[in-house]
């Protein structure tokens, strides 16, 4: 499929040299990327690679303006570790709307999602609207997954899936839903989805969302919350979530007893113009059979000097499995309209039990973009990791992006 | 005569609704967001594209009929769940070849099973699990850290018998990473040979599985 994924991304990059005889509006961007790394799947060999990125639209091909071409994919080359050509398809549909102003079609491999499940397909979504006040959405094709180096699982995996949703409503959104995904033949996941979401008081949201696994007769993910919002710049997020862990039927893992996952939420965000946000939040997480973690985190934003920008959050997590705290930080700065420079740090300590004691692991990177022109521009970026399998790794990208 | 009025009342309030259909966003995708979100309280609409807006947008993207596709292509989507870097910007890292987001920092290989945890269902929003054991198979099955893999004090015996039961419970997926076919657990775990001990929880529905699939029950009956 790596080598299909090339072959398709190069006829549609094909489709450009045709622009000149057609209406049709062509726009999209190229991303030319020279990127240098150890890969540890190779046994910590250094990795040379450039790899080229195209997304188009092609839109108003047709001359009621209905129909649409887009395109997403990237296609690589290693020199260095003989893992040769590789390339991912993430999307490329037709889409067609409004056929009788009622009907909206998306044929291709397409990025799908409904309150019970999302997926990545080779096939169809069909959306019938202006109906009432409730739309309908049915999809189905050929379940695409990636892995490190192309996509795998069975051609014959296929996923498909019916929703219902209210449509017309300001301040109410309603959808339920069903997935199921086939291995091969047999049906392995069978998911019941709803979503929930209402606006109150003007200043209130409260919302629920779920996914029900008709396999085992049990909520596999259920998310109730709250959001206040007084002002226009601050939020108060209020929420609980569980889970159970869910296996596909044909996985002997389907028939094992599992400890429900719980946690709770409570979480503040607060933004002062653009120059100031704060924001700070607390997770209770349950395990199940008396193991229970904490994780507290704050962040901040400061844009006080305009053409400077940081960025910074901290967390903390303790409780089973081992606990870690760490910081994010990263500094911006516009050098002028066509230039901007960035840097940033990574520092983390961790202990997965008492016999291991902490362990540090640290990134720093440094990163420049220069626009040469108003629809291109270079950008770089180089960065170093420490952690207790380097000492000193070092790897960067070298970008060039073209839109048109 | 309460069922009519209900039924009037729930007429009205769908007349009122539906004549203030959602704004479509399209013509608003390059304002600010501090400027979309005063737009949103005066509508008394919530606030979003927050500082905490990664970890709650699946309340709002998560769903059929959402509006994101008025200002977001899907390679917006797919560039954080699938690892592309079309629009990548400078803060954003590698992992290989592919981009990985934020919450994946630092040595991120070292600090996942740790990290995995805090919700442990948010790695399958973008990862397969035929992705873990891609990983997983290629490492020395010996080298992890897992209390019930751990050796007793000086002997050869494990910790097994103790440990492993509310581990497996607790985080099951991560033993898949290793055992993608769970033969391990089958040692015990059948009906047909071992100690013949029932992994079944309470009130089981295995007609549920044999309905979708004859391979799985037949493992262990």
């Amino acid at each position: 499929m790596g080598i299909k994924g090339v072959s398709l991304s190069l006829l549609c990059m094909s489709l450009l040299t045709a622009t000149s005889g057609w209406a049709a509006e062509i726009h999209g961007r190229s991303s030319t990327q020279f990127e240098s790394f150890i890969n540890d799947m190779t046994g910590g060999q250094r990795q040379s690679e450039l790899n080229e990125y195209l997304r188009f639209s092609i839109t108003d091909i047709d001359k009621a303006g209905k129909f649409s071409l887009y395109g997403y994919g990237r296609a690589g080359q290693d020199f260095s570790n003989g893992e040769g050509l590789n390339g991912r398809l993430y999307y490329l549909y037709g889409d067609y709307r409004d056929l009788y102003n009622k009907v909206d079609f998306k044929i291709g491999r397409q990025f799908v999602n409904l309150a019970a499940g999302s997926a990545i397909i080779d096939g169809i979504q069909v959306d019938l609207k202006n109906v009432g006040p409730v739309a309908f959405s049915i999809l189905g094709g050929r379940d695409v997954l990636f892995g490190l180096n192309g996509e795998i699982g069975p051609a014959g995996n296929t996923a498909m899936g019916a929703a219902a949703y209210l449509t017309g409503f300001k301040k109410t959104d309603a959808e339920v839903s069903w997935f199921r995904k086939y291995d091969r033949t047999d049906v392995s996941r069978d998911i019941l989805g709803g979503s929930f979401k209402q606006q109150l008081l003007n200043c209130l949201n409260v919302y629920a969302n779920g996914r029900y696994d008709l396999v085992s007769e049990t909520f596999q993910e259920f998310q109730a919350g709250m959001k206040y919002f007084p002002t226009s710049g601050l939020i108060f997020t209020g929420e609980f979530f569980q889970s159970y862990p869910q296996f596909d039927t044909t996985s002997i893992y389907s028939v094992f007893a599992v400890d429900r996952y719980q946690e709770g939420v409570l979480r503040v965000d607060y933004n002062y113009n653009d120059k100031i946000s704060f924001n700070a939040g607390l997770s209770h997480e349950n395990f199940g059979e008396g193991a229970n973690a904490f994780v507290w985190r704050v962040g901040t934003g400061l844009r006080i000097i305009e053409p400077l920008k940081f960025n910074f959050e901290f967390d903390d997590r303790n409780g089973y499995y081992g606990k870690t705290n760490g910081i994010l930080a990263d500094l911006t700065f516009d050098i002028d309209k066509k230039s901007q420079v960035s840097a940033g740090l990574d520092y983390d300590v961790y202990q997965r039990d008492a016999m291991t004691g902490d362990e540090i692991a640290r990134r720093y990177w440094v990163a420049g973009k220069y626009k040469l022109a108003k629809n291109m521009a270079v950008s770089g970026r180089l960065e170093d990791d420490v952690n207790v399998t380097y000492t000193k790794n070092i790897s960067g990208r070298f970008v060039f992006d073209y839109d048109f | 005569m309460l069922f009519i009025c209900t039924l009037l009342l729930l007429s009205a309030m769908y007349v009122s609704q539906a004549t203030a259909e959602k704004q479509p966003h399209k013509e608003y995708a390059e304002l600010k967001l501090s400027e979309c979100n005063d737009c949103h309280k005066g509508e008394g609409i919530a606030l979003n594209h927050d500082s905490d807006w990664v970890r709650s947008h699946r309340s709002i993207a998560g769903k059929a009929g959402s509006n994101c596709s008025q200002c977001h292509t899907q390679s917006f989507c797919l560039d954080c769940h699938q690892g592309g870097g079309i629009n990548a910007d400078l803060s954003t890292a590698n992992f290989g070849r592919d981009f990985v987001p934020k919450s994946h920092r630092s040595d991120f290989v070292q600090l996942h099973p740790i990290k995995a945890l805090d919700n442990p269902q948010s790695c399958y929003h973008c990862h397969d699990q035929k992705f873990c054991t891609a990983c997983h198979d290629r490492f020395p099955r010996g080298s992890f850290r897992i209390k019930s893999h751990l050796t007793n004090g000086t002997s050869q015996t494990f910790t097994w018998t103790s440990e492993h039961s509310s581990e497996a419970r607790r985080n099951l997926q991560s033993c898949q990473t290793c055992h993608p076919d769970g033969e391990v657990c089958l040692r015990c775990h059948s009906s047909k040979a071992g100690a013949r001990i029932n992994p079944h929880p309470r009130n089981f529905q295995g007609g549920n599985i044999s309905s979708r699939t004859n391979k799985t029950c037949r493992l262990c009956h």
